[in-house]
């Protein structure tokens, strides 16, 4: 590692509001060096991703300015430079990928195309020429057929590919600093995995530098040399990886490493013991779940007047029980249907075979009076808190709605009841007159269970529940539930992508990949001692905090190259 | 290339449609009061002779058999015979459909001329004086009604200036195109309007999108930004908009060539009505259902070459 390449010194960046200027960036200073991976860590809202577009003048908001600072980068201040300059150095010396490939390429133009355009503006090169150059980048960035599918468009891509093809725009220009906002959040642990060995990669293979925004601290763990620590708009640690991982001085770093998941070994699974011992078949407990042989299968494609429908089998063949009392964890990527189950069991998609009885009654055959049972004694949280939750009515009236609706309170003891609900996902009373709107993405979270516990459920259904929080604000929630299961009696099927969270609140972990449950058992065994292969892999994606267990080192299997069970049309029972 | 594949099933679906369209058409004219055989004869003909007239065009059979004979008619690609004008329904057609089309083509060419840049320039100066200025003229555009237009253009141009012809239609192309500027510029610049506004609000949203974002992020000048990938992203919705104004267009031509005097279907149609010719109106009916299912189905091609994720 040799000298320093970009130097920021005393960055300030205030946004004009009703009330005068506000700051939301306060005399941030750092350094990057060539061929260093900076880690740039923070919880939304931190100003991470404000700051770095900052250096590039991709400001998002015509309201806010850059009060004071400079930004150094080989003997230039790009503070000071001219418009007509930035454009050379955006993309040509900076290059940018981003959260979410799908929004940020262009879905009507041509892959090859986007990388081919930087090519041609800035190195002036012809079409034919930017051609080859651009499938040369392709095939670089792991697209195993670059020159035809230099013709395909963003939308017949996975996510994966989507986001490999978003890192190839950003090297079109050989780019000496990558900053990557968040380029892995929304891609499954083992994609995440398939990306973060390609950037450090190209990160070796061109000597570029790389600004990696992140919140996840096990993935700063496994790929940065330095890291930053930011907190509303400031800087409050940065330093070596090892340092700061083994010593945070920072309060809020030290709650930041200790909040990440996958830290304490076994804590929390160990420690919690069951009250009963979740063995099937168990004499004399009834399983409050029980599913037998489902089939959930989608109809796609296909019209009125021309055949070739195709059936997209989403769950195939789930058997499962779930005892009373018990925490189950559903882990599997996207599209392995646990959301489909998930879904099923509530009644809300059809089930094209098998059965699901809750409580002994059987929602296939009786579903009238399954799904009236469902209602008043199992309950849903979404993923998204604020989507969930109706923005015209107060918390109060939220959690009135359901009590009324359900009858299960008299009239004269809602408010209080309102009250007891709060209290016990931990949220203030006068929370009951505020709306979703005046509130953090914790604060509606806690809503969403709380109204899910006003129908004094047997049975919660998480969906993806904490996917969308700050990690700190995850363990929050995380240590709701496990209070909640402790005290309530409370049946809880948790479904997650991130396994780390599953391993510390569920008891049994269940796995699934292409609708089929591929391993089931104790959560303690499932991750020391998996069975199954894409368990294994499943497992050893996940970034862990201590940078001394690298990120695994041999290649995950492609699931993203692979298609979904497609059955023919036929075969509908 | 299967997703073209719906330009060979899709016009199968179009028969129902247009069944429908001839029995509606059908019933309504049907249902006008006035007796044709009594238009073409006056106040004072004998019951004979109107029974006579009625006879000759089949107005004196039940209505439901009147219907057989023109659907069969219709399957022969036969429209029937004009009480007023005594020719084949389809001929008549031919002689005034001409005037017509040129006149919907060179409106919706002529407004996506002015719609485009306008949008362009209000988007590219959302908030500031220039998308002011588009959006006064907009709402001008959309409130003057184009029989007043037409007459201050026919003032402006015709009588004041004497550039162009007042009305009617000529027979040279150079002579046709002069007497279509000022009724394709009336229709067009109610057109436009409509098309600004939907474009400029696309735009603005794409000039904020992630889209743009990215390719400014690698270092895409503003002009490149807007016109190869801002652009492109805000043609879909309007293109429906514009299947959907163009069908409304060809129904509405009545007006415009009733002021400019041209020579077309339109005119035909109203002339039709009064005289109570039957045939001439489901004729003139039909024609413009067909052109409006035309339209929309070259819509959805033009779509499906746009964007690539639309599948039909």
């Amino acid at each position: 590692m040799s000298g320093t390449l970009l130097s920021v010194r005393d960055l300030t960046l205030t946004v004009q509001g009703e009330g005068g200027p506000r700051t939301l960036i306060d005399n941030v200073a750092f350094d990057l060096r060539e061929g260093e991976i900076l880690g740039l860590v923070g919880e939304s809202g931190s100003g991470k991703s404000l700051l770095c577009r900052s250096l590039v003048r991709l400001l998002p908001s015509l309201l806010i300015r850059m009060e004071s600072g400079a930004i150094h980068l080989q003997g230039r201040d790009l503070a000071t430079i001219s418009d007509a300059e930035m454009l050379k150095v955006r993309g040509g010396e900076i290059g940018m990928i981003f959260q979410n490939p799908t929004s940020h390429l262009d879905p009507v133009m041509r892959i090859g195309d986007q990388i081919a355009e930087g090519i041609r503006y800035h190195q002036r090169l012809g079409a034919g020429p930017a051609r080859a150059a651009a499938v040369e980048i392709l095939a670089q960035v792991g697209f195993p057929d670059p020159k035809r599918q230099y013709d395909s468009y963003p939308h017949e891509f996975s996510g994966g590919m989507r986001q490999r093809a978003m890192i190839g725009v950003a090297l079109s220009c050989d780019p000496k600093i990558l900053i990557a906002d968040e380029p892995t959040t929304a891609l499954d642990v083992t994609i995440q995995a398939q990306i973060l060995t390609l950037l450090m990669d190209i990160r070796d293979k061109r000597g570029l530098s790389i600004i990696l925004i992140t919140h996840d601290l096990g993935i700063v763990a496994q790929t940065c040399d330095r890291i930053a620590v930011m907190r509303a708009g400031r800087l409050l640690e940065q330093g070596p990886k090892r340092q700061i991982l083994s010593n945070p001085k920072d309060p809020y770093t030290i709650n930041l490493i200790s909040s990440h998941p996958s830290m304490p070994e076994g804590t929390a699974a160990a420690m919690f013991v069951p009250a009963e011992a979740p063995v099937a078949g168990l004499p004399r407990v009834k399983p409050l779940l029980e599913i037998d042989d489902l089939h959930v299968r989608f109809r796609t494609g296909g019209s009125l007047f021309k055949g070739g429908a195709k059936t997209i089998s989403a769950v195939a063949g789930v058997s499962l029980q779930v005892m009373p009392g018990e925490t189950v964890g559903i882990v599997g990527e996207s599209g392995s249907g646990k959301s489909t189950l998930a879904r099923a069991i509530l009644g809300l998609n059809e089930i094209s075979s098998g059965h699901v009885s809750f409580d002994g009654v059987d929602l296939a055959q009786q579903r009238g009076a399954g799904l009236a049972k469902l209602r008043r004694e199992a309950a849903m949280v979404f993923q998204d808190p604020y989507n969930a939750l109706n923005p015209r009515l107060t918390i109060g009236q939220t959690l009135a709605e359901v009590l009324k609706v359900q009858g299960k309170c008299p009239p004269s003891a809602i408010r209080a009841r309102v009250e007891e609900l709060l209290d016990l996902v931990g949220l203030e009373r006068e929370f009951a007159t505020r709306k979703p709107r005046s509130m953090s993405g914790g604060q509606c979270q806690r809503a969403g269970i709380a109204r899910a516990l006003a129908v004094d459920p047997k049975l919660i259904i998480a969906d993806e529940c904490v996917a969308a929080l700050d990690v700190t604000i995850q363990a929050q929630i995380i240590a709701l539930f496990r209070q909640l299961t402790e005290t309530m009696n409370l049946t809880l099927l948790f479904i997650a992508h991130d396994l780390a969270i599953v391993r510390n609140l569920c008891e049994r972990v269940i796995v699934m990949y292409r609708g089929e449950i591929v391993e089931q058992g104790r959560s303690e065994e499932i991750f020391a001692r998996p069975q199954h292969a894409y368990t294994a892999a499943l497992i050893a994606a996940i970034p862990d905090i201590d940078p001394d267990r690298p990120l695994l080192s041999r290649p995950a299997p492609r699931c993203d190259l692979l298609p979904m069970p497609v059955l023919p049309a036929e075969t509908m029972p | 290339m299967h997703r073209y594949r719906f330009i060979l099933t899709r016009p199968f679906q179009f028969l129902p449609v247009l069944f429908g369209i001839s029995v509606i058409t059908f019933i309504l004219v049907r249902l006008i009061p006035g007796d044709p055989a009594r238009n073409i004869l006056g106040t004072r003909a004998t019951p004979a002779a109107l029974a006579n007239i009625r006879a000759q065009y089949g107005l004196d059979q039940p209505v439901w058999l009147q219907y057989f004979y023109f659907l069969k008619n219709l399957a022969n690609g036969e429209m029937g015979k004009s009480i007023l004008y005594k020719i084949d329904v389809l001929q008549l057609i031919g002689t005034r459909i001409e005037p017509t089309i040129a006149l919907v083509l060179t409106s919706v060419v002529l407004s996506i001329l002015i719609a485009v840049p306008m949008a362009a320039i209000a988007a590219r100066n959302a908030g500031r004086a220039p998308d002011h200025a588009v959006r006064i003229v907009s709402t001008f555009g959309i409130g003057l009604p184009p029989f007043w237009l037409g007459l201050m253009l026919i003032i402006l141009f015709s009588v004041q200036l004497g550039v162009l012809p007042v009305s009617g239609y000529g027979s040279t192309f150079g002579d046709k195109l002069s007497h279509l500027v000022l009724p394709s510029l009336t229709v067009a610049l109610s057109l436009s309007t409509v098309l600004t506004r939907s474009l400029r609000s696309a735009m603005i949203e794409q000039l904020k999108s992630d889209v743009a974002t990215a390719a400014r992020a690698r270092g895409m000048p503003e002009s490149i930004v807007f016109w190869r990938h801002v652009v492109p992203n805000s043609l879909v919705p309007t293109i429906n908009l514009l299947a959907v104004n163009i069908g409304w267009l060809i129904g509405g031509t009545v007006v415009v060539e009733t002021v400019f005097a041209l020579p077309g279907m339109g005119q035909l149609l109203v002339r039709a009505i009064f005289s109570r010719d039957y045939m001439v109106v489901q004729g003139v009916a039909m024609t413009f259902a067909c052109a409006t299912v035309l339209v929309n189905f070259l819509a959805d091609i033009v779509t499906v070459a746009v964007d690539p994720r639309v599948k039909l």
